[in-house]
This record gives structure tokens, C-alpha cells and sequence, in this order.
């Protein structure tokens, strides 16, 4: 009876509730299982973390129908290799990265701060050991202010610290069973509990197998 | 109609070398001497707190020093004067057309043309005030039907403004035969025969003083009626920037020396206000005591002109400098200069993109290059070559668009490893190729290699090459 009324004063979130969110605010992530889980994809004006197993496991294969829809170049710091070009050309992707190296945190999220006020790139990458709660919070601010995407690249984290993220993601290709593919599960998103690892079909962006010559 | 106009800042030099202290330097009592005439050195000029004290101009050196012992002495430098004076001039150029420069401390404006402007004396006045602000100097106006009796009036410590011709010549009649600014020889002469007004002189006969004074007394008298017209070379503002600064005590750091800065960019600014330009570079030149150099490059990655925009990159770059040695002397030099150019933004955004963006690209890379150096900014620009590595080539940011350049037919990844690190092929899982690449036996780094996209341990897809020197691992397509 006090949880009705209580339901009744709008008190209680409830999580399975689906809200009808507008579309206009959501990017399209090429991915349609994932555009489910996420409320539509990704949300326009949110940092995203990006937990990577293993680096070039597929995590950006992930995000390539996303920077082929770019109008702006994207920003990349501090990026594990070089981008290259002639591969993104390849992927259809027609905006330069903008490549920019710091030496320290601190440098790295005052261009993150500066790049998304400036709403000069499409996009922002940034591939960063592990943040501060408080500097996630910032970044999150600057980008819901700004509507900028910022992906945060960083390595699996066991501990469930809390952070400000928006969605938080682990991304991982599991060596002993390749025919599970890329698998990605969520460890946090905006509208909804977190789901346990499902496959996204990243392997369709890649180069076809076929027979070898020799 | 009183069309000219004189400015005559008997005290430039200290003022403006005031300008550049603090304020409890500026409460020091100051003196500048000058040793180039015959004699003791004299006091030429003084700051109040000297004057206060009873130093008064033309005294000896000696009288100075004993009147007030702590008193700082500085030799008078002429030319320097007259490069600020110079630099007075074109900050002053912003707002009359015609400027004659009169070393070692005068200004003539010609000012029919601007009275209208400006709507009278008043609000020309008012206008100069304004843009001396940040340079706060001593200067007497005084306004005059010649050039001659403005110059008179204004050295004499006479602010006269009038529109009235008749209150001037008055007023330049009433002047001392002293303030006459003839030969010192004449002066006496002329006292000596009882004329010790300006007045007097004009009401001689000239034709008599012309026999006893010789031609340049006729040539006086008549270019202080007007008569004769002076001819003016009027002020033209030089087509580059270069302006230099005495800095009065050493400097240390480069975060000390903004405030000197931050005038030499404020000229800067008029300067490329007056040509509507802008300016991608700028020089610093910091001079040491033992005569050398230091010299720092700061560079824009997009035109700038206003002073907020200059300064505020400048101290970003100069943030991460050090500086070797105490510096003495700053100069600027301002190096690519551009007009300036439209921004086009576009009204209607690209659908992908919410909101209008608040300033362009370079903006963003100047600002960036700016904290992290020049080279922590880059953007990829296609080469046309079959080598992996030549393909594309990292290039500091600059203005022009990037072309897209040709698409590539056969996969490529979109991480490049640099340098290829070696494999062990028997972990790798072969799924397609092999592309050959046979090319650059024209330059220092031919290339041979077999390429393949193959699947390693941990399933991911990489490009792999086979060469002569063994198994590579050279890009990753995930």
C-alpha cells in the first residue's frame, strides 16, 4: 500500500520501466542488438567507457559504423599505434583522425575539456590508463554541456569502483572459444541493469576470409 | 580655424619607463641624465618623487646626488626616445591620419580634417587619452593656426585649445623670447636690445632683423605667421613589426617578462589593426647582459590579431620555455603576416552535429599545439606510394584541408604498428593474401614483402608481412 503511494508520488525508479526516449539524442552504433541494450544507442553528450581485454581485440571495429557517419574529424589521444589512413579510407571512414599525444593525465583530459568545448571534432578517443572518479565527473559534465561522444579506452578493471560514466562496457574476444567472437557485455548503462557478455558482429567489418592463394 | 595640433611629452622616456614598474618602484625618486653636452652631466629629466624632493631639470649631477642620495640615476638615451616616440606615433596613427614626428619628444597632428570627426578638441583629446591608458605619460597639448606657434605653445607648457586664430597669436606673443626656440646666440642678442618677448620680435621690422640676423631669422618670422609653409613629413607606419623594450631590472623567467609582453603585443595589435591583418608567428628575442641572444619562435596554427588571442597562446607556449639567462631587452617581431579573411560558418549545420560550433579547427590546434608543443598535434595526410609506411605521412596541423586521398582497393588496417614488430608465424593463422609489395628500389628503404591478414592466438585479425629478414606483425584491422 505505501509502495503504491509511494510509486503513485513518483519516488520509485523502477528499471524494467522502458522510457520512451527521443531519438533525436541517441547515435546510431551500427550495431542492433546494442542500440537495444543502450535505449537506442549511443547517447549523444555522455562519456562511454570502453574496458579492453586485449588491445585490437575489435574495439574499434566497434566503433567504426560510428566514425563513418562523422561530419568532423575525430580526435585520438594517445592511441596504443598510429591510425592509419589508408585503412580507415578502406572502412569508408572519411573524416582525419586528429592525432594528439600527451605525456600525462592531467594534459590529456584539459584537451578533452578543450576539444569538446570547442565542438570542433566529430568524435573523441581517448586512451587513458584509469581516471579519478573526479575527473570522470568533469568530463562528463564538459561533455553533456558540449554534446560531445568521448570513448574511454582503458583496461579491464575487476573492482567496481563507481565512476560517472555513462555506459561502462567490457569488450573481450575469448581465446579458448573463438566461436563465441567478440563479446560484449555491460557493466553499467543509463536505462537499465547490467547484462552479461553477448556478441556483436564486428567480424562482418573485417577483411572476408578467403582461401589463400598459395 | 586652428588646424594643427602639437604634443609635447617632455618627459617620454622616464614615463614610459615608469609605465613598466611597479607601483612602489614608480614612488622611487628617478632621474635621467644626459652626459652628450659640453660639461657635468645634466638632470634632463626627473620623476615627482624627485622633483617633490627639489630636483629640478638642468641641474648637475653633483647637485642632484647631494640634494637626495638615494636617487636612481639613468643615462638619457636619444635614440631610444625616439623609437618611443616612434611607437607613440603609431599608436596614435589609429586615430589621426596625419602625424609629423618632432625628436626627441614632439608630435604634430594635422587635425582640420579630424576636428569634424571627432566633434572639436574635446573629443579628439579625449580619444588620445584613451588609447594612452596602458601608457600613462605626461604630455602638453597645445593647439595653433601654424605648426610653428602649436609647437611654441605646447613646448612652453601651454595647453592653449582654441578654435579662435587671434587667442593664439596672442597667447605665442606673450611667450618669452627664451621659449622662442631660435639659436641660443640670438636669444641673448635679442635680450641684450630689450626684446624679451616673441611679441617684440614680430613687432620689429623684419626686414631690419633679416640684415642683422642673417636669413633664418626672416625664415623664423615667417613660418611662425604662416607665411612660409612648413613642409611636414607626415608619419608612415612601417610594414613590418619590430619594436623592442628596455626591461629596467633583469628578468628571470619568461612568466615575468608578460607584462612587457603583453604592451609589445598591444602594439602589435594596433599594428595589425591599422592594415587589417593578422599574424601566424611571432619572434621573441630576449637579450642577456654579456650581449647574446635567446630567441623563441611561437607559432599560431591559425591567423590571430586581437591582443587576448595572442597573449593567451604566447604564455601557454612560453609556459613550458625556460630561460637561460636574466634578460635585459625584449624585442617582437611579428612574422607571417596575412590579411585577414572572412569566416565562413555555415548556418545550417551537418545533421550529425547538434550544436554550431564555437570557434574553428585551428583554434583548437593552436590552443593544443600551444600547451603541448608543436609537435603533439598531428593529422595524416595519403601519399601516393605502395609502401605501407610512405602511404600515409604525419604532418603538423595546418590549415589546409586534408585531401582525401585514393581509396584503397585492397584491405588495409586501421592500426599501423611503426616499427613492425617480429612474429613467430606458427602462432598465426593465415586467412588471406598474399598481396605482394615490391617497390621504393629508388630511394634508401625499398620495401619486398608478402602480406597477409591473418588471425592471431587471441583471434585477432592483424597484417602480417614475410620478408626477407623474417615474420612481421605490421597493423591490426580491429
Amino acid at each position: 500500500m505505501q509502495l503504491q503511494q509511494l510509486l503513485q508520488q513518483g519516488l520509485v525508479w523502477q528499471g524494467q520501466q522502458h522510457q520512451p526516449h527521443d531519438q533525436q539524442q541517441f547515435l546510431d552504433s551500427g550495431w542492433a542488438e546494442l542500440n537495444q541494450h543502450l535505449g537506442g544507442g549511443w547517447l549523444r553528450g555522455s562519456v562511454n567507457e570502453l574496458q579492453v581485454a586485449q588491445p585490437f581485440s575489435g574495439e574499434l571495429a566497434l566503433l567504426v559504423p560510428l566514425l563513418r557517419q562523422l561530419q568532423r574529424p575525430s580526435l585520438w589521444l594517445n592511441p596504443p599505434a598510429q591510425p592509419y589512413w589508408p585503412g580507415l579510407l578502406h572502412q569508408h571512414i572519411k573524416q582525419p583522425p586528429l592525432l594528439v599525444r600527451t605525456s600525462c593525465n592531467e594534459h590529456a583530459v584539459w584537451v578533452l575539456e578543450q576539444t569538446m568545448q570547442s565542438r570542433q571534432c566529430g568524435l573523441l578517443l581517448a586512451w587513458l590508463p584509469s581516471l579519478p572518479a573526479a575527473w570522470v565527473r568533469r568530463l562528463q559534465q564538459c561533455a553533456e554541456q558540449h554534446q560531445q561522444l568521448l570513448f574511454v579506452f582503458s583496461s579491464w578493471q575487476p573492482s567496481d569502483e563507481a565512476r560517472a560514466y555513462v555506459n561502462r562496457l567490457q569488450l573481450q574476444r575469448p581465446a579458448d572459444k573463438p566461436q563465441l567472437g567478440f563479446q560484449v557485455g555491460i557493466k553499467k548503462r543509463r536505462f537499465g541493469w547490467p547484462l552479461p557478455p553477448f556478441r556483436c558482429p564486428v567480424d562482418q567489418l573485417l577483411p572476408a576470409r578467403r582461401r589463400l592463394l598459395t | 580655424m586652428n588646424a594643427w595640433l602639437y604634443v609635447h611629452a617632455p618627459q617620454l622616456l622616464l614615463d614610459t619607463q615608469l609605465a613598466l614598474q611597479t607601483t612602489a618602484q614608480q614612488q622611487q625618486p628617478q632621474i635621467l641624465l644626459d652626459g652628450s653636452r659640453v660639461g657635468a652631466r645634466q638632470v634632463v629629466q626627473c620623476n615627482q618623487a624627485a622633483a617633490a624632493a627639489g630636483i629640478r631639470l638642468h641641474m648637475a649631477e653633483v647637485t642632484a646626488t647631494t640634494l637626495l642620495a638615494d636617487v636612481q640615476l639613468r643615462p638619457y638615451q636619444a635614440q631610444q626616445e625616439q623609437r618611443i616616440l616612434a611607437q607613440l606615433a603609431q599608436l596614435w596613427y589609429q586615430d589621426i591620419a596625419h602625424i609629423a614626428l618632432y625628436p626627441p619628444q614632439g608630435l604634430l597632428f594635422e587635425v582640420a580634417s579630424m576636428l569634424r570627426l571627432y566633434g572639436g578638441f574635446e573629443g579628439l583629446l579625449q580619444q588620445l587619452q584613451q588609447r594612452l591608458q596602458e601608457w600613462p605619460i605626461r604630455y602638453v597639448v597645445a593647439s595653433g593656426d601654424t605648426p610653428m606657434r602649436a609647437r611654441l605653445l605646447a613646448q612652453a607648457g601651454c595647453s592653449l585649445l582654441s578654435n579662435d586664430a587671434r587667442t593664439v597669436q596672442q597667447a605665442v606673443a606673450q611667450l618669452p623670447i627664451t621659449a622662442s626656440g631660435l639659436e641660443p646666440l640670438h636669444i641673448t642678442r635679442l635680450q641684450q636690445v630689450g626684446i624679451t618677448t616673441i611679441g617684440a620680435l614680430q613687432q620689429r621690422h623684419r626686414s631690419a632683423l633679416g640684415k642683422r640676423f642673417g636669413r633664418a631669422m626672416t625664415q623664423y618670422l615667417a613660418q611662425l605667421s604662416g607665411e612660409l609653409p612648413t613642409p611636414q613629413q607626415y608619419y608612415q607606419p612601417p610594414a613590418q613589426f619590430h619594436q623592442q623594450l628596455d626591461l629596467l631590472a633583469e628578468v628571470a623567467s619568461w612568466a615575468q617578462l608578460v607584462f612587457p609582453l603583453r604592451r609589445l603585443l598591444q602594439q602589435l595589435e594596433a599594428f595589425l589593426q591599422v592594415r587589417q591583418l593578422s599574424v601566424r608567428g611571432l619572434l621573441l628575442r630576449v637579450t642577456h647582459r654579456d650581449g647574446q641572444h635567446t630567441e623563441q619562435l611561437i607559432g599560431f596554427a591559425h591567423p590571430v590579431w586581437q591582443l587576448k588571442d595572442m597573449l593567451g597562446l604566447t604564455q601557454l607556449q612560453l609556459e613550458r620555455q625556460q630561460l637561460p639567462e636574466p634578460a635585459l631587452e625584449l624585442a617582437l617581431r611579428a612574422q607571417r603576416l596575412e590579411p585577414r579573411q572572412q569566416q565562413h560558418n555555415d548556418l545550417v549545420q551537418a545533421s550529425a552535429e547538434v550544436a554550431a560550433p564555437t570557434q574553428p579547427l585551428g583554434e583548437l590546434v593552436s590552443r593544443l599545439q600551444a600547451r603541448l608543443g608543436e609537435r603533439a598535434v598531428q593529422l595524416p595526410q595519403p601519399q601516393r606510394d605502395w609502401r605501407p609506411q610512405q602511404a600515409q605521412q604525419w604532418q603538423l596541423w595546418q590549415a589546409t584541408a586534408t585531401s582525401a586521398g585514393l581509396m584503397p582497393q585492397l584491405p588495409r588496417p586501421l592500426w599501423l604498428l611503426d616499427p613492425e614488430q617480429p612474429i613467430d608465424p606458427q602462432h598465426w593463422q593465415l586467412q588471406w593474401g598474399p598481396e605482394r609489395l615490391a617497390s621504393g628500389w629508388w630511394d634508401d628503404t625499398p620495401c619486398q614483402r608478402d602480406y597477409y591478414v591473418a588471425l592471431d592466438q587471441q583471434q585477432r585479425q592483424g597484417w602480417i608481412f614475410h620478408s626477407q629478414q623474417g615474420w612481421f606483425v605490421h597493423g591490426w584491422f580491429t
